[in-house]
């Protein structure tokens, strides 16, 4: 069963933001592992690099091909989980905690106005299961 | 009926290669563009590394200076494969694509149905794999040909043709290489061997891989088999494929490719330089 946690925001490329002042963690969503499968591979950005908001910040290798996660904020990256670098499998298992990705300080936060809230998500990922 | 482009057939090097159909792909991204298909080779031959390979850990770099092989890492997913005697297809497509499904899996089952078909008209009785790759293969995985992925096609159990996707922003990219000819002694001589044993990978090769002439008996020029491959798509789709060549501006994202990514030892070598805002 999907989980869509109420703390999170989230865009429409499946990635989640948790925000704590104009510190921005970012993961994929439970929705996204589970349609990937079992994730094989990860590129992550480094520290003190910038990422901007509908861009590419990392790409991942599953069973089914390679994608790329797209940044739901603009930020310079202060942080980046080495722990999934070391057990990927963190990202299947617990998507939207212990497998965040990476912390972004964040540029503009009228950014997040265009983040979806947990039932916008959700409601998204059943138009987009049925292929709407 | 839905209209697709299909780029006329060419002979391009390795870089040319991956630069037109990432080009392809990201400008699919940013606008309408017509689901396109491209059939092709590589001249010279060629090895294209999946995204996550690292080069040197699969590929002798030395051989392939020796006898002239191209090292290129693709965008797309999956294992080393040799580009010498295959043909390689590109099909990009927006993922809502009403003939296509919207899990991923849908879209390799539906390829595969048009390459299956294509086999089938030159006689060959192909199947698709229903298992996965996973992390657990065994110790040939750097070769694609070594372990089928979903709804890859083998025939008596044995790999001809391979696939693997990448998607970003809602469009999607599926390579696929048809094994025409296969010599397992020569793609283990360009490869690292897993375990340090040429020989064993050459037996496994051997009994895991086979090639469309070993069916047919003979030699079938590339021209039919494309010719082949488009009635196939077209038949199965129900599209009609209109040949047509690139845009100005897939051009020229294809000439910036070819310079800052696909020639780039960084790519290539070091698997640096991803995130460049294509």
């Amino acid at each position: 069963m999907k989980v869509f946690p109420d703390d999170l925001l989230y865009n429409r490329e499946h990635a989640w933001i948790r925000v704590e002042s104009e510190l921005a963690t970012i993961g994929i969503t439970d929705y996204a592992q589970e349609n990937l499968g079992e994730i094989l591979a990860i590129e992550l950005p480094e520290v003190d690099s910038y990422v901007e908001r509908d861009e590419p910040f990392g790409t991942i290798e599953s069973a089914k091909g390679v994608f790329e996660l797209m940044s739901p904020v603009s930020g310079e990256v202060i942080n980046v989980n080495e722990d999934i670098l070391d057990d990927i499998g963190i990202i299947n298992s617990d998507p939207h905690d212990t497998g965040w990705m990476i912390v972004v300080e964040m540029k503009d936060l009228e950014e997040l106005d265009d983040l979806l809230d947990s039932r916008e998500y959700h409601d998204f990922v059943i138009k987009e299961a049925e292929g709407n | 009926m839905m209209i697709w482009r299909i780029i006329p057939f060419t002979h391009l090097s390795a870089s040319e290669n991956m630069a037109m159909d990432e080009a392809i792909f990201r400008v699919n991204q940013r606008k309408y563009s017509p689901p396109t298909l491209r059939i092709y080779s590589w001249c010279p031959p060629s090895i294209s590394l999946g995204y996550f390979q690292k080069t040197f850990n699969e590929v002798d770099v030395s051989a392939c200076s020796r006898y002239h092989i191209d090292i290129v890492r693709r965008p797309t997913g999956g294992k080393a494969v040799l580009h010498e005697n295959d043909l390689t297809y590109a099909v990009i497509a927006k993922e809502h694509n009403p003939l296509f499904t919207p899990d991923i899996l849908g879209t390799y089952k539906i390829i595969s149905g048009c390459i299956a078909d294509a086999l089938s008209e030159l006689g060959i009785h192909a199947e698709m794999s229903v298992d996965g790759r996973t992390s657990g293969d065994d110790s040939l995985k750097a070769v694609c040909f070594s372990s089928p992925s979903h709804y890859e096609l083998l025939v008596n159990k044995r790999k001809i043709c391979g696939s693997a996707q990448i998607r970003s922003r809602g469009v999607f990219l599926q390579h696929g290489s048809i094994l025409l000819d296969f010599d397992p002694v020569r793609t283990c001589a360009l490869l690292v061997p897993r375990d340090g044993d040429r020989e064993r990978q050459i037996e496994r090769l051997r009994e895991s891989v086979t090639s469309v002439y070993e069916h047919t008996g003979a030699e079938i020029s590339m021209v039919k088999i494309c010719h082949v491959l488009q009635r196939s798509f077209e038949k199965k789709l129900g599209i009609e494929l209109v040949e047509g060549g690139l845009t100005a501006e897939e051009e020229a994202l294809m000439t910036r490719l070819i310079k800052d990514k696909y020639s780039n030892n960084k790519w290539n070598m070091e698997s640096k330089g991803t995130l460049n805002g294509y």
